[in-house]
């Protein structure tokens, strides 16, 4: 795949570096990118592998642009607000390199579409922001056989990794599973503008060095970066043998959807609004609530008069609620307390209630003074 | 046994938003022990209920990835706490 006249001249820096030369140039130009997610990381690395040269560039994002992704999304202007980012991102590419071809994928990335998308690319950079993604995300890398850069950011902290068929851990090794009440996105936590910068562009050097072959990928290494410390810390981070999806007896050999929550006949659901209302029109009859956290978080804040039954404890102790005290079970975040109704159920106690999003989404909705550890 | 325990942004709520603290111990459960009277709830949402290392969570003595609660952890070492973040 030989340079044009103008491409020599663009990527003249490029063809400057021994390392890169034009052979790498070449190599750039017939690459096959795809960048899962146009948000915070999304936007530096499309736009710096849109600057190398990268022949095809992929953009999914099922997104439309807001105006709070403009504090780091750098891929978007105001004029794109409301805009499908994939395509708003598209243009912007294009614009800024008309010598590549960019594609738009304006979908949700799901089981049932990956093998379709992934199929067209040889390199895939994950800046998602949803934990379920990424999982699907690194599966169907393992199962196709594509190498991966994963990123992700939280407050003032981000990390970084490369899998490499073959060569190294994936991100399941690394945190193999997901956890059940899930981890706070940027929307929730707050993010550093300028963060994802760091990390998107991360993103995009390793690609480069996969494709044109330069210098020691980040494989098997977890490199995490402190910008409030201005501080990179690198993990030696090994294959586990036992991983679900890489290792030596797999359980996933088909790219899949997150698994469906623990089955909920019997339970009913509250949503904090719904128990908000229970509470004010229970009258002097108000319902049972049962706190499972562990005692030390009850301790940090709860609800006025919950009481506390770990949900380690529960089995045991069950006995302290009444067979039709119809118990509403609380949790921080929703997982332990569905468990308990799980509990529950077992030992024949009717119709327990949990409260779906735990505290955390009492706090939000009707609650900010209430602490939730 | 005096080392440092690095804590992963999302858990900082438990650590008046303090990233490094001191600790006591020369193992890993001794060290999480010794944390938790300081910074009550913190291990629970490192260490499940049957003392295993939840799975979105890595533990790390200096660089070196720690499986198991009885790794050891000599005077000096920093314990890195590492969480599966999702922002975007």
């Amino acid at each position: 795949m030989t340079l044009s006249a103008s491409e020599r001249e663009r990527y003249q820096r490029h063809l400057t570096l021994v390392e890169i030369g034009a052979a790498g140039q070449e190599k750039l130009k017939a690459a096959r990118v795809l960048v899962v997610g146009a948000g915070g990381l999304g936007s530096p690395a499309a736009l710096y592998l849109a600057a190398a040269g990268c022949g095809t560039l992929g953009l999914l994002d099922c997104d439309r642009v807001e105006l709070s992704n403009l504090q780091r999304q750098v891929l978007f202007d105001s004029s794109a607000i409301a805009r499908s980012k994939a395509e708003a991102g598209r243009e912007r590419l294009a614009s800024l390199n008309p010598e590549i071809r960019v594609v738009a994928h304006a979908l949700e990335l799901k089981a049932a579409n990956v093998r379709a998308v992934f199929k067209d690319y040889d390199l895939v950079l994950d800046g998602t922001d949803r934990l379920a993604t990424r999982y699907l995300v690194n599966d169907a890398c393992v199962i196709l056989g594509l190498p991966l850069v994963s990123a992700a950011i939280h407050r003032f902290e981000g990390q970084v990794m490369t899998y490499v068929p073959g060569q190294g851990p994936c991100y399941r090794c690394v945190f193999p599973q997901a956890p059940e009440g899930g981890v706070a996105n940027c929307a929730q936590a707050g993010v550093l503008g300028v963060l994802p910068g760091v990390l998107g562009t991360l993103q995009a050097t390793e690609a480069i060095k996969l494709i044109t072959g330069v210098g020691d990928p980040l494989t098997g290494r977890l490199l995490t970066y402190d910008a409030l410390e201005m501080r990179f810390h690198e993990f030696r981070v090994a294959r586990r043998p036992d991983c679900a999806v890489c290792g030596t007896a797999p359980t996933i050999t088909e790219p899949r959807d997150p698994a469906a929550p623990p089955a909920t006949a019997g339970v009913r659901r509250l949503t904090a609004a719904a128990l908000s209302e229970l509470l004010h029109d229970a009258g002097g009859k108000a319902p049972l609530l049962v706190d499972v956290r562990e005692v030390a978080e009850y301790a940090a804040g709860h609800l006025e008069g919950s009481v506390n039954i770990p949900l380690g404890q529960l089995p045991q102790r069950i006995a302290e609620l009444a067979p039709d005290a119809a118990p509403v079970f609380i949790c921080r975040s929703g997982g332990r307390s569905l468990a308990a109704c799980q509990v529950a159920l077992a030992a024949q106690i009717a119709s327990p209630a949990n409260l779906e999003g735990g505290l955390l989404a009492w706090s939000a909705a009707m609650d900010p003074t209430l602490r939730v550890l | 046994m005096s080392c440092t325990v690095r804590i992963a942004s999302p858990l900082r709520s438990y650590t008046a938003g303090a990233a490094m603290l001191a600790a006591r111990g020369s193992t890993l459960a001794e060290v999480l022990a010794n944390l938790e009277q300081r910074c009550p709830g913190i291990r629970f949402r490192m260490i499940d209920e049957h003392n295993r290392i939840r799975p979105h969570m890595r533990l790390f003595v200096n660089a070196g990835e720690a499986r198991e609660l009885s790794a050891t952890v000599r005077d000096g070492d920093t314990v890195h706490v590492i969480c599966a973040l999702s922002g975007g």
